[in-house]
């Protein structure tokens, strides 16, 4: 195990930590899938699901964006259910989640250390969030309106890999100035 | 001079192709509307809308249940066709999801087609191919492509503007936009486009808005979304209006000073139109009146092949549809506009 891996691990240890993280990546996998249209209104308060798609599982509507295989009503919630994109919302989040410890740790971290946080990991969750409204589902272009919706809708294939990019560099950033011991 | 016998073979089989894609495309040779912009200024002003070629999927295999079975509500907004003698429903709640159904009405093969962003639906003959959606926006107006040439199509010009058949104009048939209430009354037999269209969506929801309340994207005050080629502030710029080109120019009356006027008579370039009112459909007929044939507003009766009476018979019918006011005024530019109180 290396050093980065020890410090990665020190990150969550603690039962609160683990709450943390999954909170957080819990929280912006509902904000992403919400935002790209997968997660919307539109249910009639009944708890139902069919799923007359599987075929086209692997099918990408955009970069980065799948085809949905199924239908599941939450009440008032209808959500497009593509496991791919649901798979990636998870990994950004759980990236988001991770940066956010690190953030944290750093910026809790005794100042004489010489230690700062980064605030690149977080602004890498903003791509992905782009993203997901400039693909497929227009209503975070209507929100943010001219000039911007026409940028994001020509750079949308690119903000994804973006957000991962920034990210995992980060987080690669924070988990180096991390004390191995917690 | 003596041709490379490969250069006259690449002519030769780019001639045939040509006429290979016409006989399978229903086209006029030139648009049969003058286009405000030249075709490279056109081409210029296409973007990304943000979804790839197809990301937005056309309905290639639409099913069709009776109005009975349909479960739409009174004002929810349709695509409504009647031709050869079949009378069809698209709800607009589908076809926001798809914006083309390559449908078959009467054994003729049509494309019906609805872009959110403008608001306009219209109906094209497709011959022996089909039509996609590119991904491109022109004027926020969505850019069909033929899969027969791939040439780029946007929907209100109905003329391609790249590929093999630059230049020319697709066929239109008059289709309807209005809501389920209006069409089910006048076409009590009509069919419905079901939501098994081979994708999974989420078929209860308009990402754009809601036009029951006017809400989001919709409101007539609300910016568009993407640049235009041209802006006119004579109106805000999603009002609705019922616009039609002709070869003497392109005019647009708005849905109030149609109802209100009940006939419509308009001076467009060197010849005279007229717009009637279909009070049960809430749009307009527009005919080419060049004699100025007087019309009387009393005699006229609507059924299902559209508005007949005094003074109609023997006037050609011109396709029209309604828009939101700034992408008419971002193709039209010179467009006539009646408003309310004088054209």
């Amino acid at each position: 195990m290396t050093a980065r891996h020890l410090r990665l691990a020190t990150l969550v240890r603690t039962r609160h930590q683990w709450g943390a993280l999954a909170g957080i990546a819990l929280g912006y996998t509902l904000l992403y899938l919400w935002l790209s249209g997968d997660l919307a209104g539109g249910g009639q308060g009944g708890v139902w699901a069919i799923f007359p798609a599987w075929a086209r599982i692997l099918e990408a509507r955009a970069p980065f964006r799948f085809e949905p295989v199924g239908l599941i009503e939450l009440g008032p919630l209808v959500w497009t259910f593509s496991p791919l994109n649901l798979l990636l919302a998870l990994l950004l989040g759980l990236l988001v989640g991770l940066n956010g410890l690190a953030a944290w740790r750093l910026w809790r971290a005794p100042r004489t250390c010489g230690l700062r946080g980064s605030g690149l990991g977080l602004l890498g969750s903003l791509p992905a969030l782009l993203a997901g409204g400039a693909c497929c589902a227009p209503l975070l272009l209507v929100w943010l309106g001219l000039p911007l919706a026409g940028a994001l809708a020509g750079l949308s294939s690119w903000l994804l890999p973006l957000a991962l990019l920034l990210l995992s560099l980060g987080l690669w950033v924070m988990t180096r100035r991390l004390p191995r011991q917690g | 001079m003596r041709v490379p016998g490969s250069l006259f073979l690449a002519m030769a089989s780019l001639v045939m192709s040509l006429t290979v894609a016409v006989a399978v495309l229903p086209t006029q040779p030139s648009p049969p509307v003058p286009v405000a912009d030249s075709l490279e200024a056109l081409r210029a002003a296409v973007r990304a809308g943000g979804p790839p070629k197809d990301g937005i999927p056309a309905i290639d295999a639409p099913r069709f249940q009776a109005a009975s079975e349909a479960g739409l509500a009174p004002d929810e907004r349709v695509i409504g066709v009647h031709h050869n003698g079949v009378t069809r429903a698209y709800p607009q709640r589908i076809l926001v999801w798809h914006e083309i159904v390559n449908d078959e009405l009467g054994g003729e093969p049509v494309s019906i087609s609805y872009c959110p962003l403008t608001g306009t639906a219209l109906g094209f003959r497709r011959g022996d191919t089909t039509l996609g959606v590119s991904g491109r926006l022109l004027n926020s107006n969505l850019v069909m492509y033929d899969r027969a040439t791939d040439s780029e199509w946007p929907q209100m010009l109905g003329v391609a503007i790249a590929g093999p058949l630059v230049g020319h104009g697709l066929d239109e048939l008059r289709v309807v936009w209005t809501t389920w209430q209006r069409w089910q009354a006048r076409y009590p037999e009509t069919q419905v486009l079901t939501t098994e269209t081979g994708y999974v969506r989420n078929y209860r929801r308009d990402p754009y808005g809601s036009y029951d309340p006017l809400g989001g994207y919709y409101r007539p005050e609300s910016r568009p979304l993407f640049p235009v080629m041209h802006e006119d502030d004579r109106l805000p710029p999603k009002a609705e209006v019922l616009g039609f080109r002709s070869p003497h120019g392109a005019a647009a009356v708005t849905q109030s000073a149609l109802a209100a006027q009940g006939v419509v008579e308009l001076a467009v370039g060197e010849s005279h139109y007229t717009v009637v009112h279909d009070p049960g459909l809430d749009t307009g007929w527009v005919f080419h009146n060049p004699d100025q044939q007087p019309i009387d507003p009393e005699a006229l009766r609507f059924g299902a092949e559209g508005v007949s009476g005094s003074g109609i018979e023997g006037l050609a019918p011109v396709n029209a549809f309604e828009a939101m006011w700034f992408a008419w005024a971002a193709f039209y530019p010179d467009t006539l506009l009646v408003d309310g109180a004088s054209p």
